[in-house]
């Protein structure tokens, strides 16, 4: 064989073998792959809302995802919202809790994330950021709490605390959840997130 | 060529004399990149360990066949197919870990130490000796990952492996777990390395 025909069949065959061991890998695990991260959003809203019995997609468009969480007499106890947006470096994917009426939330939680470590990082630590967003009134538009405090009690009822040392981040997580509560608020005020119409239909 | 070494040695060249981190300084994107837990270490040293061993076990065995014209494409092919596996393996059966880790498991494809071993080793010698380097090679790795992942690691987050080490008078020291403190850390590492193998060679001298 001359050489540049054995150049080819040598880097055809590797690459074909190449390929169908890929195939297979992929098929094996695809299946799992795509559970885990099934799994991932439902122990996200049994987090952000913590009386769910089970739930359901109710809405979806590009900027967010909505889940109508039920309790187990079917009542509804929340909506968990799963939105992301840009970060301090990378996009943030989050997911918060809301009440059924939108006006106060009741969890968050960081699903995603690239910030600094040790600094920017701190918006998934429950101590120093999380904590600060329970309860909060979401009627009118979130604001952060700077310099930051050490405790919840020490907030107006909307406000949220920042990171000391990591300002942005703390303002891009709130820019995030601000965005999409009033787009959330548009989407029930447009009835898309009404039970009655969907047992209707 | 040099003198064939016995197998102990063969292996045991990756922990120091040939350590691909302290000596050769290969793989330092993910040296750097990944060592802010010690988790997350451990894991990279053992996907790339995963890869460096079964890259060289099929480049050994088939180092005859191959042109020499398009030997490095071909190495390359082989290594990606092997990445890939890992990235999914972990992606399906450790979800967080996969997440930590981020696109630093793809990028193991480019790890000099997988490349430069084949290129230096695998396609010249035989297969049993291939994988006791690789073996070998992949221990250094993970030594050395070990090594700078838990000084960050204790340092930066006053945690081994997420249990507190550090009694709570300890500050962390953030700089560690952020880019400059893996390059400061590396820094002393290399500077150690260095000092005791001079301070050997003039003895052994």
């Amino acid at each position: 064989m001359s050489l540049s025909a054995r150049m080819i069949v040598v880097l055809t065959v590797v690459g074909l073998i190449s390929g169908s061991l890929l195939a297979v890998v992929g098929l094996l695990t695809k299946e799992r792959i795509e559970m885990n991260r099934q799994q991932e959003i439902q122990t996200a809203i049994n987090e952000v809302i913590p009386s769910t019995k089970t739930s359901h997609k109710i809405y979806e468009d590009e900027t967010l995802t909505v889940y109508e969480s039920l309790d187990e007499n079917k009542n509804n106890v929340g909506f968990a919202v799963y939105t992301s947006g840009t970060g301090f470096q990378d996009i943030i994917t989050l997911m918060y809790g809301v009440d059924p009426s939108v006006s106060k939330i009741k969890n968050l939680t960081i699903l995603d994330q690239k910030e600094t470590p040790g600094l920017g990082a701190k918006i998934t630590d429950e101590k120093s950021f999380l904590r600060f967003w329970e309860g909060r009134n979401c009627e009118k538009p979130l604001s952060l709490r700077k310099p930051a405090v050490d405790s919840p009690e020490k907030l107006d009822p909307s406000e949220v605390n920042a990171i000391t040392g990591a300002t942005i981040s703390s303002e891009k997580v709130l820019e995030i959840v601000n965005l999409s509560l009033q787009r959330l608020k548009q989407i029930k005020q447009g009835g898309k997130l009404s039970s009655e119409e969907k047992n209707a239909t | 060529m040099p003198p064939k070494k016995s197998i102990g040695a063969e292996y045991l060249k990756g922990l120091w004399d040939e350590n691909p981190v302290f000596r050769q300084l290969l793989g330092m994107c993910p040296t750097l990149a990944v060592t802010n837990a010690v988790i997350n270490g451990i894991a990279m040293g053992l996907a790339t360990a995963f890869v460096l061993i079964l890259s060289s076990l099929v480049v050994s065995s088939i180092k005859k066949l191959i042109p020499n014209q398009v030997r490095i494409a071909t190495f390359i092919v082989i290594i990606a197919s092997f990445v890939t596996i890992a990235d999914r393996f972990l992606a399906a059966f450790f979800p967080p870990i996969s997440k930590a880790l981020g696109p630093y498991v793809p990028l193991i494809v480019v790890n000099c130490i997988i490349l430069g071993r084949q290129e230096a080793f695998s396609s010249k010698n035989s297969v049993g000796r291939s994988l006791i380097d690789a073996f070998g090679m992949s221990t250094g790795f993970i030594l050395a990952l070990l090594i700078l992942s838990s000084i960050r690691e204790i340092l930066g987050s006053g945690t081994f492996l997420g249990f507190q080490v550090m009694g709570s008078w300890f500050k962390p020291w953030v700089i560690m777990v952020l880019p400059a403190g893996a390059f400061i850390t590396l820094g002393v590492l290399l500077g150690i390395a260095i000092l005791i193998e001079s301070k050997t060679k003039t003895r052994s001298t």
